[in-house]
């Protein structure tokens, strides 16, 4: 069994050398990852951003002057068709339809929008004003909705926005980052 | 026998068949070690101390894994959706809204049927004191930090975009205009999204 020698014990004094119950650390430590694994939680839980467009809490200051980009509007209300709109300002510079074609994915009932997700992608490549990977601001795309679409079908356009992706670097290093902002409006 | 005449092979001595090379080795310790012949120790120890390593590392690895993802409570009623283009959970109040109830970490903060009955975008006063008084107790705590504004949104799959809305809404009013939705994670292994 394991040991530590450091000599000495002669002469009537008591013995220096000790032995380390190894046995009952192993089983302490045994019983520590029976209680680790027993109580883990192997969870799949994420989460997708949005920001809101409402007033928040008044400021003192008062408000900054905004460029007026260019951004990408995304209209779930149609039945057959969403419609994406590049907005600058309150002008309209370009409208585009695309096809609402669902494509059921697993088996709890989520659906996805890969159709939508490739045209983002190209708008994106033709039209976003951030491509950059220097650039530390991200391209807008408002989300417009109706009051009765289901929060499923939220979230899959929601995902379809995310999916073009860009490089971002920061901190000398480059990772892969969403290249749309969403912001979800409640009007 | 004369010594010209070969010994014919059933003159021979008999001799005991077994190992012959360095038998004749004179110390019998040496003998034994390189003749072999002593049979296995039946007595085997065993390894403990990279056991006890293996062990450690386990216990580092699963204490290290414990995240805050982890020990989220998901309300039972609550059915998520799931998605692709996602990022890790944060810690941040949640609220939760189930078919007809709305909870903030587990706390009733008031109910979805108003709404829906009235059909229209509404403020939910209930929620709105509730995230306030957050709001308010964690700046009481952090004087010298910025409120981050982030609150997790734990929606049905089946709940209307209205009940979403005047939630969102609610939220923002309240000092929260970062809002998370939670999801399952689908698909795309290792990727995190990043927005």
């Amino acid at each position: 069994m394991a040991g530590i020698d450091v000599g000495g014990g002669h002469g009537g004094k008591r013995a220096t050398n000790h032995e380390i119950p190894l046995i009952p650390f192993i089983d302490f430590l045994l019983c520590l990852v029976a209680f680790l694994l027993v109580t883990a939680v192997w969870s799949q839980m994420a989460r997708i951003n949005a920001d809101a467009r409402v007033p928040g809490p008044p400021k003192d200051e008062p408000p900054e002057e905004v460029k007026k980009e260019k951004q990408l509007h995304v209209e779930m209300r149609g039945e057959r068709k969403f419609q994406l709109i590049w907005k600058e300002g309150n002008t309209v510079v370009n409208t585009i339809d695309v096809d609402k074609k669902p494509v059921p994915v697993g088996e709890q009932g989520d659906i996805k929008y890969p159709d939508l997700a490739k045209k983002i992608e190209e708008e994106w490549k033709q039209n976003g004003q951030h491509r950059a990977a220097s650039d530390t601001k991200l391209d807008q795309a408002v989300l417009h909705t109706d009051n009765s679409t289901p929060f499923s079908d939220i979230i899959a356009v929601i995902d379809a926005i995310y999916s073009p992706h860009r490089d971002y670097s920061i901190g000398g290093k480059t990772e892969k980052v969403p290249a749309f902002n969403v912001t979800f409006s409640v009007n | 026998m004369s010594a010209d005449k070969p010994l014919s092979r059933f003159h021979q001595p008999i001799s005991v068949p077994g190992r012959r090379l360095l038998h004749h080795v004179p110390l019998k310790f040496v003998r034994k070690k390189v003749a072999g012949g002593g049979g296995r120790s039946v007595n085997q120890e065993i390894p403990l101390i990279p056991f006890i390593d293996f062990l450690l590392c386990i216990v580092l690895f699963l204490l290290a894994s414990f995240s805050a993802s982890g020990e989220l409570p998901i309300d039972k009623n609550v059915k998520l959706p799931n998605a692709e283009n996602v990022i890790d959970m944060t810690e941040a109040p949640m609220v939760a809204i189930t078919g007809t109830q709305i909870l903030v970490d587990g706390n009733p903060a008031g109910s979805t049927r108003a709404i829906e009955e009235s059909n229209r975008l509404q403020r939910i006063d209930e929620l709105f004191n509730v995230l306030k008084n957050k709001r308010d107790l964690w700046k009481q705590l952090n004087p010298t930090k910025e409120f981050p504004g982030v609150v997790i949104l734990q929606v049905d799959r089946k709940v209307q975009a209205l009940v979403v809305k005047s939630v969102f809404q609610t939220a923002a009013f309240a000092g929260y205009p970062n809002v998370s939705f939670m999801v399952g994670r689908l698909g795309k292994p290792g990727e995190g999204g990043g927005h």
